[in-house]
């Protein structure tokens, strides 16, 4: 498992809809806020990169110093983000797209507004299940 | 060749006409002082003086290289430079500098910091140059100079060198030979990296002032003939007897940067000096610089043709080098000495570059990286990896080999370690205009954030214009944008510069406005918010820390740290502009102050000095500082105090800041302080000492002071302490470098802005100390008290002018003079004789600034005394601000002026809560009832009731009973009471300047209450202080209540019981308890009092025949105008009987409702309405009665007067009947609001009917 890494799910409307830190490093205080601005920052390149290929997996993008930002971009132009340290690209890409089936599942819950949200525990154990599994 | 100028032409681009001015042929300047002092009579040294003339737009000079097409070369640049600056530029030096250039620019820009952040769209919409702040081109041209001079690149030595004499020198023939021997010459060529023999120009200057140009001539031929005629020349200038040339267009002001000149730029130099100086630098250039670099080239080109071209040699030469790969690492060894042809090459390349030959160039340039690739020489690798990327694209050529060539010349840099990462950082940067020439305004962005290096500053800088390029991108790239203003903010934070991280920060801001992503929001604001709190922009500061408040996302630590920085920043917000807001109206406008300023300042404060903080003598500096310890283990500090440095006055600065530095500068060899500093330090100054001991990981704020004794400038240069008194240690503020001594704790000051800690001390001021007298920390609501003011000022000095202002004139008032001599309460009594009275405070003076008495003085310690009134006019914790203005008596001074500050924190208990109720009085018109309940809240205060009072001309209070039997003479804590008194309205008609005056309670009537041995006299309600503090009572109980007439004020006053167990002192000061309500209204609102008057109880026969009873009602218009009264009589209960109709209409309608489904219970409730409603008491005794007479009466009062209508009823049978079923129209006439109308059912009135025998 990558000693640092945080998972953020993008609307299309560039707001986050899920948080996770799935590292196993001990948290900093200052840590969640960088982790956002870095993915916050990639969300330029994201824009940039989305169009020029018919995959979903758009690889690792971007980087800041030893972090670096893999994509998926779903149909509906979600993104999912992660941020790590490990190179482990393969178990990315299936951590991606399991992440993307259980998120069509959230959105098929009538009670789901898409582009709200994603408050469920059940994702969220999910998630981080899927993060212990594969990064 | 690269004559042909097109519009898309590199040599066009930004970064074309930077290497324009970067890369060309340097001369180097030798002269005697002789000359520079000619030179510097126009204010100019010999470079300033010649520079404008060595930048050629058009010298039009033919050019023929190594290949027999000769070209043309039109633009030109010669730099020139003394050979005692040719040398690697120090680079702390260049550091400084930079930062006083930033810290500069950012002071400039900071002055519209404190508007709303840019909208996003407005940004994009504003063109790149008005964006971009103007001084980075300037810290970019100081990062590309920073590395010149090298020995691994050959564009930077000397071409030519211009040796100059002055005729006034002796023998000047020998002193051009002494000039060139000296061994001041720069190592490069010294040490062999560039040939000694280089080209020469002897040049004899003559001053015109100095006489004649003859002795000049004849030196001139003297030169020629043994030097050469073609490389002598002769210079006259300073041909202006006067002076008083003006130049239209100055050449030299765009050199010149310093704004403070005594003469104008080259005032000696006439038009003939003016075409002397471009000929000379012209012919210089066109006829021995540009033919001796082209003979050089073809030399050159030659040599290394010989050596190097054609197959056989690169075999052998591969094959030598093969042969050296096993000597170790020999890059900085001086084995390319000018001689070797590696370095000919280089020179040959770089000559050409210059040249503008770049094909040439190019060629020499592959021909040399090879070669020093394989050398593993990789500095000189670098160099001309970098040149290769330029001259690639210049050509134009190959893009992709220009940006691999300054790729790689820039990680070679950066390889070799610290040596290269100036020539890193200029390389980037040059890279970066490549990038940005060709719009890759993104990879331009990244090489930006690439060159930001270890050093804070320099990578804030760096930062910021990444942040542009990617704004600048198509399309822009916002996200980026804001990520990298934020990473640079962080760093000009770091390096102290708060104004350009807010400045960043805030351009972040037009970004992340609105942003769902929480951390980012909150961190932005957060820090913007604490930095305007740290510049004292407390108000900017608060909307940014609102923003932080909902962060339920952030770890509690986070919360709570935000939270507190909140409420800091808020308290201090709120207290600083409560003093503002005092002062406001005392302090002289800024402007008046600057002219009095100048008018009065003495000369010898430089204007320098003037920017600085300034203290004063005798009075103490307090510097708040840090001290962080970080071992696990508690470390005991003893004896800490500053390290200070004061110059005895301004004019002594340089030599005794010279002379205190190298003391210290000793003290830091020593590492320690000496103690005869210590005792020569004392003199002057005095410090505070502070020990204590800090825990593991504790931060400690200590508060330190220093007090100057002498005028002059005082610093405050450091700290020092003593470890477990045996280990002396000191830290200095100036210094950025973290110093490792001998005591591990890590101190840091807070912020050490140089500026920030520098003094200006003047000479003692009068300084005033204020103290109040009998002023309790807790007082029960209404307490009235007398309290005394002491103004002491320990100087000679007189002050003059004062004013005082208060910030709650509802608690404190100023008294006056008078009052201070008198007995307390007695002062406050009522006298006999109206003319002694204390008039109160009509003027608005008690409630804006208080002027003392023009005539007031206060100096030598003699104490000033001046009575203030207080009382607690609500429970609860009341700041009182004080803020008392004084002048200098002596103007002499540069401060006019000085504010005293005086904070007292008042705790108000409760003490008796007190209500009034009004009620007419059933049998008589024009009186009231008043009902008085009073509740002693306090738990130990005993309270002897003194008097009460009705305040205003138009009420008149009396006793109901006498006061023995209603009243006890105390009431004790927790007792409540409730008595009853009359009121009555003694209101005449009322002029309307009298109305005016009604605010003020001019007139009162008083009641005694209490025991009749406690109290003889009345207290007078109607002077000073009660009849202020009243009128601000009244203000304040106003509320919603519009101001109604028939309102009434009461002020209750008693007296603490001598009993009472006091809370405060032990002996308090008399007090006195006063306690004011205001605006009591009379229930009924109607303007129109009346009163039914007639028999009570009736005996009638009603077997002879029904009754008639004649009653009389008296009808009073108590308001301002004349009324139009209309008496309605109705036979049935108007109000009750509309009621029952209501009422009775609901069962009815609810039937279909119950119908339904809903069963038994509802249908009990509805019983239970009909039953309420089914028998109204009043439906009986319908028509048990009638009203005789005119059913309708109407009549017109006028304003205070009284009218009687004649009312009959009959009755029919003996009973008892209320006389309540008439109602009163009554309209207010010649009055235009809507609510001077109104409508009053009739009041109860029993009459009993009996049956008579």
């Amino acid at each position: 498992m990558a000693s640092t890494a945080c998972f953020i799910i993008v609307s299309r409307n560039d707001i986050p809809i899920y948080e996770a830190e799935v590292g196993s490093a001990v948290k900093k205080e200052d840590a969640a806020q960088q982790h956002q601005f870095i993915l916050h920052a990639a969300l330029d390149v994201v824009q940039d990169l989305a169009w020029t290929t018919s995959a979903m997996f758009l690889k690792a993008i971007d980087r800041f110093n030893d972090l670096v930002v893999s994509v998926y971009v779903t149909a509906g132009h979600t993104r999912l983000m992660l941020l790590h340290d490990s190179r482990n690209e393969d178990g990315i890409k299936s951590f991606f797209q399991e992440v993307h089936e259980l998120y069509i599942k959230v959105l098929l819950n009538p009670l789901y507004l898409p582009g709200s949200r994603i408050t469920s525990s059940h994702f969220d154990t999910k998630v981080r299940a899927l993060a212990r599994k594969y990064l | 060749m690269a004559t042909m100028l097109g519009q898309s032409d590199p040599a066009n681009s930004p970064l074309g006409l930077m290497l324009l001015d970067e890369i060309t042929p340097v001369v180097m300047v030798l002269r005697t002082p002789l000359v520079e002092e000619a030179c510097l009579k126009n204010g100019l040294n010999l470079v300033e003086l010649l520079t404008p003339f060595s930048t050629f737009n058009n010298i039009d000079v033919p050019v023929r290289t190594a290949s027999d097409q000769p070209y043309r070369l039109q633009k030109f640049k010669l730099r020139l430079f003394y050979a005692s600056d040719i040398r690697q530029p120090n680079l702390e030096v260049a550091k400084e500098q930079l930062k006083e250039v930033i810290t500069h620019a950012g002071e400039k820009d900071f002055s519209d910091l404190c508007s709303d952040p840019p909208q996003i769209e407005d940004v994009l919409s504003t063109p790149e140059s008005e964006i971009l702040p103007s001084w980075f081109q300037f810290v970019n041209k100081e990062l590309v100079r920073s590395p010149s001079f090298s020995d691994h690149e050959a564009f930077d030595h000397p071409v030519a060198c211009l040796l100059v004499v002055s005729t006034k020198d002796e023998q000047p023939l020998n002193r051009f030979v002494d000039l060139f021997n000296t061994n001041q010459l720069p190592f490069l060529l010294n040490d062999g990296v560039m040939d000694p023999k280089i080209l020469k120009h002897y040049l004899l200057v003559h001053d015109n002032q100095d006489g004649s140009s003859e002795k000049a001539e004849n030196f001139l031929t003297e030169m020629r003939s043994t030097f050469g005629s073609n490389d002598c020349r002769l210079l006259c200038i300073n041909s202006s007897q006067d002076g008083l040339v003006e130049h239209e267009v100055n050449p030299w002001a765009p050199y010149k940067t310093d704004a403070s000149l005594s003469q104008p730029l080259g005032c000696f130099l006439n038009i003939d000096d003016f075409n002397e100086i471009k000929d000379l630098m012209q012919d210089f250039s066109s006829k021995r610089i540009i033919p001796h670099m082209e003979q050089k080239i073809r030399v050159l080109n030659q040599q290394v043709s010989v050596t190097r071209k054609g197959f056989r040699n690169q075999i052998k030469n591969l094959w030598w080098r093969k042969g050296k790969e096993d000597t170790p690492d020999a890059s900085n060894s001086p084995m390319y000495t000018f001689s070797s042809i590696e370095s000919q090459i280089r020179v040959l390349g770089d000559y050409a570059f210059m040249l503008r030959d770049y094909e040439l160039a190019l060629s020499n340039y592959r021909l040399l990286s090879t070669d020093y690739k394989l050398d593993k020489a990789w500095k000189r690798y670098a160099g001309v990896q970098e040149m290769m990327g330029l001259t690639y694209f210049l050509l134009d050529q190959s893009r992709k080999e220009a940006e691999y060539c300054m790729e790689n010349a820039f990680n070679t840099y950066l390889k070799i370690g610290s040596s290269g990462q100036q020539n890193a950082t200029r390389c980037g940067l040059w890279w970066v205009e490549m990038l940005k020439t060709r719009d890759q305004y993104k990879e331009a962005a990244s090489v930006y954030f690439r060159i930001s290096g270890e050093e804070p500053l320099h990578s804030a800088v760096m930062l910021e214009q990444a942040s542009y390029c990617y704004l600048f991108s198509k399309p822009p790239m916002l996200h980026k944008y804001g990520f990298h203003l934020v990473l640079s903010g962080d760093h000009y934070k770091k390096c102290d510069q708060i104004k350009h991280a807010i400045r960043t920060y805030r351009r972040a801001l037009s970004v992340y406005k609105g942003t769902m992503w929480s951390y980012i929001k909150d961190h932005v604001h957060f820090h913007i918010g604490k930095w305007y709190a740290f510049l004292g922009m407390f108000d900017v500061a608060v909307p940014h820390m609102l923003e932080v408040l909902t962060c339920g996302h952030q770890s509690k630590t986070t919360q709570d740290l935000f939270l507190r920085e909140f409420l800091q920043i808020v308290q201090a917000s709120v207290r600083e502009s409560l003093w503002q807001s005092l002062e406001e109206d005392m302090i002289p406008s800024l402007p008046t102050i600057r002219t009095n300023w100048l008018e009065s300042l003495p000369k010898n404060i430089s204007k320098k000095h003037k920017q600085s903080n300034i203290c004063v003598t005798g009075e103490a500096i307090k510097v708040d500082v840090e001290f962080k310890n970080p071992l696990q283990i508690t470390i005991s500090i003893s004896s800490v105090s500053l390290i200070c440095e004061l110059s005895a006055s301004s004019e002594e600065i340089d030599c005794d800041a010279n002379s205190s530095t190298s003391e210290l500068q000793n003290d830091e060899e020593s590492g320690k302080l000496t103690i005869s500093r210590e005792q020569t330090s004392n003199s002057s100054f005095t410090l505070s000492k502070a020990d204590f001991s800090l825990g593991g990981g504790e931060r400690i704020m200590v508060q330190l002071t220093v007090t100057p004794r002498i005028e002059g400038i005082l610093k405050v240069v450091g700290v020092r302490w003593n470890l477990s008194d045996s280990v002396v240690g000191f830290h200095n503020f100036e210094s950025n470098l973290v110093k490792k001594k001998i005591a591990k704790g890590r101190r840091k000051a807070k912020h050490s802005p140089s500026d920030n800690l520098k003094f200006l001390v003047i000479k003692s001021l009068p300084k005033l100390e204020g103290s109040i007298h009998h002023l309790a920390e807790k007082v029960y609501a209404g307490d009235l008290r007398r309290l005394v003011l002491e103004l002491r000022n320990q100087s000679e000095f007189p002050v003059k002018n004062m004013k005082m202002k208060v910030s709650s004139p509802r608690f404190l008032n100023v008294g006056s003079w008078e009052i201070l001599n008198t007995e307390f309460p007695a002062c406050l009594e009522k006298k006999t004789d109206p003319e002694q009275r204390v008039q109160a405070n009509h003027n608005k003076e008690s409630h804006t600034v208080f002027l003392f008495p023009e005539d007031t003085l206060i100096q030598g310690g003699t104490p000033f005394l001046w009575p203030l009134w207080l009382r607690a006019a609500v429970p609860g914790n009341i700041p009182l601000y004080i803020t008392i203005y004084y002048e200098m008596g002596d103007i002499s001074n540069i401060m006019r002026y000085r504010t005293l500050r005086m904070y007292h924190n008042l705790e108000v208990l409760p003490s008796l809560d007190l209500s009034f109720q009004i009620s007419p009085c059933p049998s008589r018109l024009k009186e009231f009832l008043v009902r008085m309940d009073a509740v002693n809240k306090t738990s130990s205060e005993i309270f002897q009731i003194h008097q009460l009072s009705s305040v205003g001309c138009q009420w008149k209070i009396s006793l109901l009973q006498p006061v023995e039997t209603m009243l006890p003479s105390e009431l004790m804590p927790g007792q409540a009471l409730s008595c009853f008194f009359k009121l009555e309205n003694v209101r005449k008609l009322t002029t309307p300047e009298d109305k005016v005056s009604l605010l003020a309670p001019r007139e009162g009537s008083d009641v005694k209450l209490g025991s009749e041995a406690s109290n003889e006299i009345l207290f007078d309600i109607c002077s000073s202080p009660l009849a202020d503090f009243h009128i601000c009572e009244r203000m304040h109980q106003e509320g919603s209540h519009q101001e109604h007439p028939n309102s009434v004020d009461f002020i209750l006053i008693s007296q603490p019981s001598n009993d009472s167990i006091n809370t405060g002192l032990p002996n308090p000061p008399p007090h006195l308890f006063s306690h004011h309500v205001c605006h009591c209204r009379i229930e009924s609102t109607s303007p129109i009092w009346w009163l039914m008057e007639g028999p009570r109880t009736i005996h009638h026969n009603f077997s002879a025949s029904f009754c008639e009873v004649k009653l009389k009602m008296t009808l009073y218009n108590s308001s301002d105008l004349s009324a139009s009264i209309f008496i309605h009589t109705l036979d049935s209960i108007p109000s009750t009987s509309q009621l029952s109709e209501v009422m009775a209409g609901s069962p009815g309608n609810q039937v279909g409702w119950y119908d339904t489904s809903l069963l038994n219970d509802i249908k009990v409730t509805s019983d239970v309405l009909g039953m309420k409603v089914g028998k109204p008491p009043s439906l009986d005794s319908v028509s048990q009665f009638i009203w005789s007479g005119s059913s309708s009466t109407k009549v017109e009062v006028e304003p205070m007067s009284t009218a009687v209508v004649p009312l009959q009823i009959c009755v029919f049978s003996p009973g008892t009947y209320d006389l309540s079923n008439y109602a009163l129209h009554w309209n207010l006439l010649s009055s235009k609001d809507k609510g001077s109308h109104g409508k009053c059912p009739g009041s109860p009135y029993y009459l009993t009917v009996l049956q008579s025998a």
